[in-house]
């Protein structure tokens, strides 16, 4: 025997209520979202060396050795940072700088520079590391390859370039500025 | 000597003794009590400048430095407080005050002694807000370089420029914090660029200018090994990094000071290893085609030496081939090299470079005990008998020990030599005499009174000569050192004399294992361990038949070939055609073979040249010339080079030798029966049952020149020494000239000395960098100086 | 000869009274530099020869003391004290006068090679406040116009 109390039309009714608050709800984030500008990257189409890559200011990417207002290296090839690798992926061949040929503003600099990608864990020890604020993680990422061997990046695919493009910031990567040298050592 | 007497102090509550005399900072070292301190070195005078080592000692008014105090009874120390504490920091903090902050750069961050204490004791922030002093680098030298902000003005170089090389060649000007210190030549110096200053310095003031800004400390691989020039054996510690072309050596020093050397690398130690790399370095055999010395391939040069080998062999007949061996090959090479020259070869025309007169000093030892002298003797001995020789040119090391040994002991040092050599400086007595008559004075010694007539001049009476007699008469367990001057007979009328005192003896040669090559026979007379090869020996029942008759000598040689009765020579790290002066010419029809760095001269005549590894790039063993023994460590590899080791063996394969029985690897040469523990063990395989008995395995594979080691320490007496404390990196001692069996010897032999200076070492010094830059500096400045009067 | 035989002379006597012979190295520095008015690179090696020291020992003693010189200075060596009994009493004024009138600083010579000035620690003629030497005479109780006078009359002296 069916019994209608009050109680029960009050339930039944209230239920369809607040199925369509719900329904709106979520479709008024839908409408809003709808008009709102888009959170989806558009990489790799996107515009700017960076192709519609957004990054967080701390994201740990290909390395960027720093040049410092002069232009001169920053680096001193202390081999701070080789030390503090884990996965020993920095080499270092240290040399002297002479009267005609300044790179770096102290007495050494690195000669040779080389990041092993294949071993890198971008840790950002070396980051840490460094006494001169030389080493800094940029945002590349774009490091597949076909040929591993093509992951031991030199120097010079891993320093800013003299004049900075846009900004007297830090550059933020270089891998898109220079394409990766066929001939490794 | 009586024992100084014991005394008992108390530091940090610890009741510890210790001989009276002793200073406070080495008695808490030896229990263990840390007092830092920069300027405190021992063996060096005091300085007490850096203040580092203050402490508390109770009833004195404040706190002292423990550098310069000498314990007293009683004494109650405490080298922990709060007080002691903050007198570090501040002291370390005034350091600091005008210390650049360039650790990155510098040579020495990682192991520098102010960063070390900074970290210990504290003071990492300043509170100086004043500017620092800046003064440009200055290069002092070719291989010294002068940082002035980084000097903490401890005077360690002074001291051990002065004190221990007696060179005083570094100074200190000014006073208070614009002291410097400054060279003698107001911004060069002149000295024997020895690095001593560079090595200790407890910061990067004083760098070194080979290995400036090349890597730090902390990239390097350190081996430790032994200088491969003269005969002193000093160790140097290898710095090895990862290159190209395989290992590179960037430093040489003098690290761990474990080494006979101690404190102590000459130039040639701490640089002049730098030939290892030179662009002249043979990386490739060679072989004559058309005249050329063209490159070939290991295969064809091995097979073609081979076969020429044989042939010369089976035609001729062994008497036929030389074979010249080396003083910078390891004692395993010389020893293999002399057994493939008898038992492959089929010859007795084995010679070598002889610097000094090994033979003759074993013939006049041969049976007495204790005759001979370690380099750690030296620096203890209380009287010192000099005759010839300059060994501040020659033997740096040895020179340096005498001059410890005065300075420390107060042991009296007597010279005769021909030359004001430096050392007399030291000397108690210094006899200048006539060139060539070092022999008279031997004679002297022995009672001979007519012979004073031929040595006093203005300078040396006879009272003086009479007066040196009879100190060294009375001198307890003196030690008798001499040079290449005395030879034969002398120094057996030499020994005679010394026997009478109980002197112990060290026999002066010229390069690395100058005293190796000698111990193990390389000579045409003599076998290993001086055995005379006309003489009884088992050898025959080792290796098979070897020749009975003794062979040639170098100039045999020389004169065979001129006679086109010498068909082949067998050249092994040596350059008899500059050093023997061995005519070209007659070697036109010979076959020639040479093993070698470079393209010596005698090598440019060759119709084989086979590439060598360096001593820095094989394993083995050094005797230097007081006979103490040392492990030749591996450091590095040059590809396409092969040590002369294994060149050897690869040569007698070739020619068809058995190299099992050349070289004893693998499992016995001989099936063991099982005998080898039997009373007919005579039958066994002796070598197994030596291993067996001596706890070793056999070594697997022929070119393992450990192998060679254990044959020579079963054949060759007096190389009974321990071979764990060698392995380990010590020195032993070896006695083989004392048990030596040399016959009567065939008179007098050619000996040439080396004669080379602090700067050159043979032909090899020729291919040094820093060896080179250093003659070219030094002949530049004395240009100058000549332009300018 | 680097030096005059009479003072060569008298350093063979003086030496023997020295049990230590480098002892005497300072009084000889100091005699031979009132000779040849500094030290000169030949002065130096024949004094270090004589003490058996090297050069770069005797540099290094020279260095240090900073009333011997290495390089020449004026004929009247004026010095100038501005410690503190000095000071108070004008010592810094007269000094300051010295280098208007001379026209050079502390240690420095005038291009004529007449005077050197130098301002100087104690000279041990508080009492008299401030004083100057000039060579080995003292000059009491100045003000910048007796220093006038002062430096006047060596000028004539310098003329005559």
């Amino acid at each position: 025997m069916l019994h209608f109390s009050k109680q029960t039309i009050y339930t039944e009714h209230m239920s369809i209520i607040r199925d369509i608050a719900g329904i709106a709800k979520g479709m008024s984030v839908t409408f809003r979202e709808m008009f709102a500008p888009t959170v989806v990257e558009n990489y790799p189409d996107g515009p700017g060396p960076m192709k519609g890559a957004v990054f967080q200011e701390r994201f740990r990417g290909l390395h960027v050795l720093q040049r410092d207002e002069n232009g001169l290296e920053k680096c001193v090839a202390c081999f701070l940072c080789a030390a503090a690798c884990p996965s020993n992926c920095i080499y270092i061949e240290a040399a002297e700088n002479t009267e005609e040929n300044r790179i770096s503003g102290a007495e050494r600099y690195a000669e040779v520079y080389n990041i092993d990608y294949n071993r890198c864990i971008f840790c950002g020890y070396c980051v840490e590391a460094c006494p001169t604020d030389a080493i800094t993680h940029g945002h590349g990422f774009e490091l597949a390859t076909f040929n591993a061997s093509n992951l031991v990046y030199r120097k010079e695919q891993l320093l800013a370039p003299i004049k900075p493009m846009r900004t007297e910031a830090p550059v933020e990567s270089t891998s898109q500025l220079k394409e990766p040298a066929q001939d490794h050592p | 000597m009586a024992e100084p007497k014991s005394i008992t102090i108390t530091v940090d509550g610890k009741s510890l003794s210790a001989p009276a005399g002793t200073l406070l900072i080495e008695a808490c070292k030896a229990v263990g009590i840390e007092v830092p301190s920069f300027c405190y070195y021992p063996g060096l005078s005091l300085q007490a400048a850096c203040r580092m080592c203050l402490v508390r000692i109770e009833k004195m008014p404040k706190l002292q430095t423990a550098c310069t105090v000498q314990i007293t009874d009683g004494m109650v120390v405490t080298s922990d407080s709060d007080e002691v504490r903050q007198a570090r920091k501040s002291m370390i903090e005034l350091l600091l005050g005008n210390h650049p902050l360039d650790c990155p750069v510098c040579d020495a961050g990682g192991e520098c002694e102010l960063q070390d204490m900074t970290f210990k004791y504290g003071a990492a922030e300043s509170r100086y807000m004043e500017g620092k002093l800046h003064k440009e680098e200055q290069q002092w030298s070719p291989v010294v370089y002068f940082d002035r902000p980084r000097c903490i003005l401890c005077y360690r170089c002074v001291r051990a420029c002065g004190e221990g090389m007696d060179v005083w060649a570094l100074g200190v000007q000014n006073r208070g914090s614009s002291s410097v210190i400054a060279p003698n030549q107001g911004d060069h110096l002149e000295c024997e660029e020895c690095g001593m200053c560079i090595d200790i310095c407890p910061v990067g003031a004083l760098t070194s200018g080979a290995y400036r800004y090349k890597t730090r400390p902390w990239e390097m691989k350190h081996v430790g090994t032994i200088c491969t020039h003269c005969g002193d054996g000093c160790k140097t510690t290898l710095g090895m990094r990862r290159s190209d072309t395989g290992m590179d050596i960037v430093r040489g020093d003098n690290r761990d000071k474990s080494g006979i050397n101690g404190d102590f690398l000459c130039i040639k130690g701490r640089y002049a290893f730098d030939y290892f790399d030179h662009k002249d370095r043979l990386r490739h055999p060679l072989i004559r085609r058309n005249g050329q010395l063209t490159q070939a391939t290991w295969e064809e040069a091995l097979e073609h030496v081979g076969k020429r080998l044989k042939e010369i062999r089976d035609t001729q007949g062994g008497q036929a081939i030389g074979v010249i061996g080396s003083n910078r090959t390891t004692n395993e090479e010389n020893y293999l090299l002399q057994k493939f020259a008898r038992t492959v070869l089929g010859t007795n025309n084995i010679d070598h470079h002889r610097t000094t007169d090994f033979a003759g000093f074993a013939r006049a030892i041969t049976g007495k005990q204790n005759a001979t002298a370690t380099m750690r003797d030296v620096a203890t001995a209380s009287s010192i008998l000099l005759i010839g020789n300059d060994p501040t040119e020659q033997h740096p090391l040895l020179a340096w020990n005498i001059r410890s040994n005065v300075r420390l002991n107060r042991a009296k040092l007597f010279i005769v030599n021909s030359r004001p050599i430096k050392l007399r400086r030291q000397a108690a007595a210094f006899l200048q005499v006539p060139e060539g008559r070092e022999s008279k004075f031997v004679a002297f010694l022995n009672g001979d009174d007519t012979a004073a007539g031929s040595l006093t001049s203005p300078a040396v009476s006879n009272d003086s000569l009479k007066q040196v007699r009879d100190q060294l008469r009375g001198a307890q367990d003196p030690i008798i050192i001499f040079g290449s001057e005395l030879r034969g007979a002398d120094i057996a009328a030499l020994v005679k004399f010394g026997s009478g005192v109980r002197a112990m003896f060290i026999c002066l040669g010229d390069y690395a294992n100058s005293r190796g090559a000698a111990d193990m026979g390389l000579y045409p007379d003599l076998f290993p361990g001086y055995v005379a090869a006309d003489g009884p020996h088992n050898f025959n029942e080792e290796w098979g038949k070897v020749p009975q008759v003794k062979g040639m000598d170098i100039a045999g040689m020389m004169q065979a070939a001129k006679d086109r009765k010498l068909a082949a020579l067998y050249v092994v790290g040596s350059n008899p055609v500059t050093d023997y002066s061995f005519d070209p010419a007659a070697l036109q029809n010979a076959f020639v073979v040479v093993q070698e760095l470079f393209l010596t001269e005698t090598a440019l005549l060759a119709e084989v040249v086979f590439p060598a590894a360096s001593a820095y790039e094989k394993a083995g063993t050094f005797t230097n010339t007081c006979g103490d023994i040392q492990l030749l460590k591996k450091a590095g590899e040059i590809s396409s080079v092969r040590s002369d080791f294994e060149i050897i063996v690869r040569v007698a394969d070739r020619m068809g030798a058995d190299t099992k029985k050349l070289v004893p690897f693998g499992k016995g040469v001989h099936a063991d029966m099982g005998q080898s523990r039997g009373a007919q063990s005579g039958e066994a395989d002796r070598h197994a049952v030596w291993l067996t008995a001596n706890n070793l395995d056999p070594r697997l594979s022929p070119f393992d020149p450990m192998a060679i080691l254990d044959e020579i320490q079963r054949l060759v007496p007096g190389y009974e020494f321990s071979r764990l404390n060698l392995i380990a990196g010590n020195d032993e001692h070896v006695t083989a000239a004392e048990h030596s069996n040399a016959g009567a010897g065939n008179g007098l032999v050619q000996i040439v000395p080396a004669n080379d200076s602090l700067f050159t070492s043979g032909t090899l010094g020729r291919y040094s960098h820093t060896l080179n830059s250093v003659i070219e500096n030094r002949r530049s400045t004395e240009s100058k100086e000549v332009m300018a009067d | 000869m680097v030096i005059s035989e009479k003072l060569d002379r008298f350093f063979d006597e003086k030496m023997k009274e020295y049990p230590t012979q480098r002892s005497f190295l300072v009084p000889m520095l100091l005699y031979t530099q009132d000779e040849l008015g500094y030290l000169t690179n030949e002065a130096i090696a024949h004094i270090a020869k004589k003490v058996d020291l090297t050069e770069l020992e005797v540099r290094n003693v020279i260095s240090y003391y900073s009333m011997l010189r290495t390089k020449p200075l004026g004929k009247y060596h004026v010095q100038v004290c501005t410690n503190i009994s000095c000071m108070l009493r004008g010592g810094e004024e007269v000094f300051e006068h010295c280098k208007q009138r001379l026209g050079i600083g502390h240690k420095q010579a005038t291009p004529d090679g007449l005077f050197s000035l130098e301002e100087v620690e104690c000279i041990g003629a508080c009492s008299w406040a401030p004083a100057v030497q000039v060579n080995y005479d003292f000059h009491e109780n100045l003000t910048p116009e007796k220093m006038d006078a002062v430096l006047d009359q060596y000028s004539r002296k310098a003329k005559q």
